[in-house]
């Protein structure tokens, strides 16, 4: 198990977006979390990587309790996300983008006396992840310049860019065009070969596709959780949510 | 491919450097007013200093005149009390820059924002008015009197004079070189790209797995620390310390200088400083209320010129090399 929530809870207010959820995620394996607008799909997200902090509950990674701890510990601990609004260093070039979130996991990130380009490492790390992702032929543009499908795939980029053991995508296919979901799907499915990733998804297709396991969220709470066939046979998620969407 | 995209490496001290340096050692033979081109090498590096936190962090710190004038008054004193070498108290004023900022800069950067700025504004008032009250230290509102400006001893019978307004500038001209040279090797260090990123983007940096907080907090320390060094040189050059080199209107000096200049790079602030001490020398002569005009074309420059005089610089001369490239094919 490299992930596992305790009765994982948070209160806004008088709303409960995420109501005791207990998630259990096993290694190498791809685990979707799907669910209609609103269900906590995000803020379940934003706890696990400490972008807030639950108001009950607890995470474990690896075996560890990772409650409380802040979001850039939770990243180097090797917990790697993207955003469903992109979030990139805008004015910087997409390799600088790589660059900088690949240097966090490899030496010399906090020297002051050497010349950033000295350090090879995250250079060449960042080149391989652009590589795998499909847009090394961007490298030199700016982030901020980039079309958004392009952008869409350098937050997937930043994610994978330290290396982490697990890897939470927050709708990696939103606002994209017909051409560029099928590109993503492509390469999400690519990805997903050798990692370990959280995906949430609205695109069906993909979620039936990828994932190993499926945890349905409803109003903060989980209703099902299973393989993509126990899923689609579920009556209550039927119901809930997918209605005549699954075949 | 990577080349393009992230430039080239930059040795510590390269053609653009000696260029530079070059230059700025041509001030006082193209002024003809005697002691400005010191001071402008001074008030450059208290804008070079800042614009690490303005340009390259995106913080607006309004304190830099308490690290500044922490630097002036520690010189003098330590020089009419103590009478040491000039050197070690310059390191002095330095270190009591990055104190002052350590502290300053930890309690504001927990807010962001407007709330920063506020509390960068307040503590430089805090400081300003224990300047204005501890009198028979800091000489208060009249300032520090009468401090000394010894020669430079190197060793035993080995002394560099620093009395006429030439070899002061020289001296003055030494020191702002060398820490050009290592304020640019931090910008281009991986420390220096992650305060990059901290502007672009706090919350992609946090999630990334840098802890911003503790970036900024260095920002502001090696800012202070030069910006005091500068406060250093201020006291020996003026030979006293003025209530003025903590006053709130210092920080608003650097600020319009560096906005002036530009922020995009480290040469925006030091060509802000030239323009900025030049127009005020000429003006002043001209009309008593010459900061009026200053204004009018500090805020035409923000207003209509985001990029300062270097970046409009830069953009003529990439226009320029644009044309002569179609003029060609």
């Amino acid at each position: 198990m490299i992930l596992r929530t305790a009765n994982l809870t948070k209160q806004f207010g008088g709303l409960r977006a995420v109501d005791a959820v207990n998630l259990e995620v096993k290694e190498g394996t791809i685990h979707s979390i799907i669910g209609p607008n609103g269900a906590g799909k995000t803020t379940l997200f934003n706890m696990l990587t400490g972008e807030i902090p639950p108001t009950r509950g607890e995470v474990h990674f690896q075996g560890k309790n990772i409650t409380g701890l802040k979001s850039y510990q939770i990243a180097r601990i090797g917990i790697g996300r993207s955003f469903q609004q992109n979030s990139l260093f805008k004015n910087l070039t997409v390799l600088e983008n790589v660059r900088l979130a690949a240097h966090i996991h490899l030496g010399g990130h906090f020297s002051f006396l050497r010349d950033f380009r000295s350090y090879l490492q995250p250079i060449q790390q960042a080149q391989k992840i652009l590589e795998e992702i499909e847009i090394l032929d961007l490298a030199d543009q700016k982030a901020g310049e980039l079309s958004h499908g392009a952008q869409r795939a350098l937050e997937v980029a930043l994610a994978l860019a330290a290396d982490p053991a697990l890897i939470l995508l927050d709708e990696p296919t939103s606002g994209m065009s017909p051409d560029e979901t099928i590109r993503m799907i492509r390469l999400i499915r690519k990805l997903a070969r050798q990692r370990t990733m959280i995906v949430i998804e609205h695109n069906m297709n993909l979620v039936w596709s990828i994932s190993t396991t499926i945890t349905v969220l409803h109003q903060g709470q989980v209703i099902a959780t299973g393989t993509p066939a126990e899923i689609g046979e579920h009556a209550e998620v039927r119901k809930a949510y997918l209605g005549g969407y699954s075949e | 491919m990577v080349e393009k995209a992230l430039g080239k490496k930059k040795p510590l001290v390269d053609k653009e450097i000696l260029l530079f340096a070059g230059l700025l050692l041509l001030l006082p033979f193209v002024l003809p007013f005697k002691s400005l081109p010191a001071e402008i090498l001074i008030y450059g590096l208290g804008a070079v200093s800042f614009n690490i936190l303005l340009g390259y962090t995106g913080l607006l710190s309004f304190g830099q005149a308490a690290f500044f004038g922490g630097g002036a008054y520690l010189t003098g004193i330590l020089l009419i009390h103590l009478g040491w070498h000039p050197g070690i108290i310059l390191i002095l004023s330095g270190l009591i820059g990055a104190v002052f900022a350590a502290i300053i800069g930890y309690l504001s950067i927990q807010q962001v924002g407007i709330y920063f700025v506020m509390l960068t504004l307040a503590f430089n008032q805090l400081a300003f008015f224990l300047a204005y009250q501890w009198k028979s230290v800091t000489g208060g509102d009249d300032g520090l009197m009468n401090v000394p400006r010894p020669d430079f001893s190197i060793l035993p019978g080995l002394k560099i004079p620093i009395q006429s307004n030439t070899e002061f500038f020289l001296f003055v001209w030494v020191i702002f070189v060398v820490s050009f040279v290592l304020i640019r090797r931090v910008i281009h260090s991986p420390f220096g790209r992650i305060l990059l990123a901290i502007r672009d983007n706090p919350n992609r940096s946090r999630a990334v797995g840098y802890n911003i907080t503790l970036y900024k907090l260095v920002a502001f320390v090696i800012s202070g620390f030069f910006t005091g060094l500068a406060g250093g040189l201020f006291a020996l050059f003026m030979k006293m310390v003025p209530i003025t080199a903590i006053e709130l209107l210092t920080s608003t000096d650097f600020i319009v200088m560096t906005l002036l200049g530009g922020t995009g790079s480290l040469y925006g602030p030091v060509i802000g400083a030239i323009v900025t001490k030049i127009a005020s020398e000429i003006l002043s002569e001209l009309w008593a209320r010459w900061l009026f005009i200053l204004g009018v074309i500090f805020v035409a420059f923000v207003l209509f010129m985001r990029g300062g005089i270097w970046g409009l610089g830069v953009a003529s001369w990439n226009k320029w090399k644009k044309g002569q490239k179609e003029a060609l094919s």
